[in-house]
């Protein structure tokens, strides 16, 4: 017997300056409208309707006018950058439908109309200062694209560590896409740094590691990176010497050591190719189409406030663990994990939060006064003691 | 001179700094209706502190402008900001250009009101303050010529500080001058003017 079906929009640029990461988006959610289409459990079937805003972040606007007006869509996957998503929230707020947003984003936004299924500040950027503090340094060098998502990490960062009493040494913006890098790379190999936090995006970040890497190895020198960014695809991309040994924060790595996780790495594999390996963006983007689907056949409708309804702290457990809708704010539970990248496009988990983290969009939670460390300086000037010695 | 009243928008001049086409239509449609004129920038172009206008509408995604010389601190013309992220960072640049009001996109037709009367409101009353600053600043500048007046008749008159004090200050007001025109006065003729003639 044949399914209803639901229209589903899916805004993502396939071309334009950031398709690679749009393009993967695309890919998880179909697959899982394919997954949802043949699993028995749902009485509905999702008709994808594709929309390529090809970057233009005026075209967001109208490609969701188009879904909602002609092809009757209550609800859109998609949208990657912040500018996108605040192009389209106008349209969903007025029109009541909802927005299914994958992407970790800066946070300070929690609209009625999206589902913000991507990490929180919260997930992303805190628990990588914390590390860096806790375990590497608390004087850092940061390099980082010159937009939104840099100027609020950096913000993030330079708070948490000037209460841990640490400094930012500088903060070095680059336009995006700019891949002239040398004057940077030339700075921190004078200065030395104890780290270099990269905020950098796409080839911009490429290049930087590239570079680096190679004036370290001259340098002889080894200077820890951290990023809340990297992903798998973009360890291939950057080369497998340089792009390893970076210390990185997000909510999914491929390398989970999970039930759900390793049948999705193999569903994935056997759909795209056994050397095409998932990220976090298109596993969120994944985890979208299957919260949305679960909400459906939870509301037995396709309608917006009881789907949101159904939403609310259901627990689905994804391929990244158990992932469910905060109420409050529309963001989700997730659970935050660091891991270092590794040869082989690969990134090793070591640490990752006891559960779940509610979702904090206005890090309104975030402590301070618990990143003070009044014994730091006294620890580091002994660590630093044990390497003198008396030479006469 | 009689202030404008802040409700009063009819013939003031707005400068729209903004780069969305639907969301300058809707600013301009406004304006239109309220009556006011309306001069357009280039955010890539922009040189200012410019005085030809009232108020600026700014879109606050534009900031930080590239050309730095623009909107500098001293400008005087309100302005009101349009924000679209909420993000700390982009607020704080913000609050560096002072801004007297805003609104929150998408834009609509209403609110607009409300922002420009604020704005022009929030000018005034800056206006006001920074007259009154001024006054207080030359007050305290002359605090030491009314410090030497006092001296100088203490000296002349054989006075306590505190008859010397009211002795200036109820002759002043005698005269309807300030007790710093006074002590100016006194410190120039080394004593109490002779004054026949009220100054004021």
């Amino acid at each position: 017997m044949k399914k209803p079906c639901i229209p589903l929009g899916l805004v993502f640029s396939r071309s334009g300056p950031y398709a690679m990461m749009a393009g993967e988006m695309e890919k998880s959610a179909l697959m899982a409208v394919d997954e949802v289409n043949r699993d028995g459990d749902f009485d509905f079937a999702f008709v994808p309707h594709l929309r390529d805003p090809r970057g233009v972040v005026a075209a967001y606007h109208s490609a969701c006018d188009d879904l909602i007006r002609e092809e009757r869509v209550e609800h859109i996957v998609g949208c990657y950058t912040s500018a996108s998503r605040k192009q389209v929230i106008p349209i969903v707020e007025r029109t009541e439908r909802l927005l299914w947003h994958p992407a970790r984003y800066e946070g300070f936004e929690s609209s009625d109309n999206v589902i913000y299924v991507g990490a929180a500040p919260n997930h992303t950027v805190v628990p990588l200062v914390r590390h860096m503090l806790d375990n590497i340094a608390s004087d850092v060098f940061c390099v980082g694209s010159n937009y939104v998502w840099t100027w609020e990490t950096n913000r993030v960062l330079r708070e948490i560590v000037s209460s841990a009493g640490g400094r930012i040494l500088a903060e070095r913006l680059l336009e995006l896409g700019e891949t002239a890098v040398d004057h940077i790379v030339k700075e921190i190999i004078d200065r030395k740094p104890a780290a270099v936090f990269n905020t950098l995006v796409g080839e911009s970040s490429y290049a930087f590691m590239r570079a680096l890497h190679a004036a370290s190895l001259r340098a002889e020198l080894s200077i820890p990176m951290l990023s809340c960014s990297l992903c798998e695809p973009e360890l291939k991309m950057i080369g497998s010497a340089a792009s390893v040994g970076c210390i990185t924060s997000s909510a999914y790595f491929e390398s989970i050591d999970g039930a759900e996780n390793r049948a999705f790495v193999a569903r994935w594999k056997a759909r795209h190719g056994t050397d095409n390996i998932p990220c976090v963006d298109g596993q969120s983007t994944y985890v979208c189409v299957m919260l949305l689907a679960r909400a459906i056949r939870r509301a037995g409708t396709t309608d917006v406030a009881a789907v949101r309804r159904a939403a609310a702290n259901h627990r689905y457990d994804s391929p990244q663990g158990p992932v469910w809708v905060d109420p409050a704010n529309n963001h989700c539970f997730l659970t935050p994990r660091l891991a270092r990248s590794v040869p082989g496009g690969q990134f090793k988990i070591f640490w990752e939060a006891d559960a779940p983290e509610r979702p904090d969009p206005y890090l309104s939670s975030l402590d301070l006064a618990s990143f003070a460390k009044p014994d730091l300086n006294a620890d580091t000037a002994a660590k630093r003691a044990n390497h003198l010695r008396v030479v006469k | 001179m009689t202030r404008p009243s802040p409700f009063a928008v009819r013939g003031r001049r707005a400068l729209m700094i903004m780069k969305d086409e639907r969301e300058i239509a809707i600013v301009r449609r406004q304006l239109d209706r309220l009556g006011m004129s309306v001069v357009e920038t280039d955010p890539s172009q922009l040189l200012l502190p410019r005085d030809d206008v009232d108020v600026i509408v700014l879109d606050a995604d534009l900031i930080p402008i590239k050309s730095d010389c623009a909107l500098s601190r001293k400008i005087n013309v309100p302005i009101i900001a349009l924000i679209g992220t909420e993000t700390p960072s982009r607020l704080k640049w913000l609050l560096d250009l002072h801004p007297a009001s805003f609104l929150v996109k998408p834009l609509r037709s209403a609110g607009l009101y409300t922002a420009l009367v604020v704005a022009f409101d929030c000018a005034q009353r800056r206006i006001d303050e920074a007259a009154h600053v001024e006054k207080l600043e030359d007050r305290i500048r002359a605090r030491r010529i009314v410090v030497a007046a006092v001296l100088q008749l203490i000296r002349a008159h054989a006075l306590s500080e505190e008859d010397a004090f009211t002795l200036i200050r109820q002759t002043a007001m005698r005269y309807r001058t300030t007790i710093e025109q006074l002590s100016a006065e006194i410190i120039a003729v080394g004593g109490m003017p002779n004054r026949t003639s009220r100054t004021a």
